[in-house]
């Protein structure tokens, strides 16, 4: 699958895994894919209300230990 | 529709205001257009932190003069001013302030856990569009400039403003 941008929120907390998704979002058009990874806790409750909200398509949600890493459809 | 919330923070303590930009950044990058309000202390943590005694620039009628009455300023305004210079990064602690020992430790433990600072937060939201505004009450009593505010494009504004917004909005909060 083509990954449009990868964005790496590792070791970043609520809400900055979000903040920093929202800004590149903003810059990116629809129907990229996105590709991001992060370790917080909360990070994969986050992005998939983020995707909800934004009307986002997931495409893939892969868990490995503590790191979490989502790809979805602007 | 559109999802807006509006946030009015009136207290001046580190962890209130810390709890008001961690809804507001969020909600602002979940697609919540936000609008955050500040009264009397809450405008406390967007103050630049000046020196105990800095000279501060003599109110300007063009700029200062649109929101505020200058001939009704007086002394207390200065010596209120020096008791709360604010600073986001010297905030008081609602409980267990010690002091102001109990920020320096609270924000050790923040920093530890790569929590950010009050101050990265409000630049942040800022950055998101949340959208600041001042009582201009406020800003009048207590000789404010939103020139000394660390954001741009503080608008000041009074409760009409405000009666509009949270009516607008789903979400109203009183911090």
């Amino acid at each position: 699958m083509k990954v449009d941008k990868e964005i790496d929120v590792l070791h970043k907390v609520c809400p900055l895994p979000l903040i920093t998704l929202a800004k590149e979002v903003r810059t990116m058009a629809k129907g990229q894919v996105v590709k991001i990874s992060g370790d917080d806790p909360i990070f994969e409750d986050s992005v998939l209300d983020f995707c909800r909200e934004g009307e986002h398509e997931i495409l893939e949600n892969n868990r490995e230990g503590r790191q979490v890493s989502i790809v979805f459809k602007i | 529709m559109q999802k807006k919330g509006t946030i009015m923070l009136l207290s001046g303590e580190l962890d209130k205001a810390l709890t008001a930009f961690i809804i507001a950044t969020g909600f602002a990058a979940l697609g919540v257009e936000m609008k955050m309000w500040f009264m009397i202390w809450g405008h406390n943590c967007l103050k630049k932190r000046r020196g105990l005694f800095s000279r501060r620039r003599k109110p300007d009628p063009a700029r200062e003069g649109i929101y505020r009455d200058l001939a009704t300023d007086n002394f207390l305004q200065p010596m209120v001013e020096i008791l709360n210079r604010g600073g986001a990064n010297h905030l008081p602690l609602s409980q267990l302030n010690l002091m102001g020992l109990g920020p320096k430790i609270f924000s050790q433990m923040l920093k530890k856990k790569n929590i950010p600072s009050l101050e990265s937060l409000i630049k942040e939201a800022d950055e998101l569009g949340v959208k600041f505004n001042i009582c201009q009450i406020c800003c009048d009593a207590l000789g404010l400039s939103v020139d000394d505010l660390i954001v741009p494009n503080v608008e000041v504004k009074g409760v009409s403003a405000y009666m509009k917004d949270t009516m607008d909005a789903q979400v109203n909060l009183f911090i």
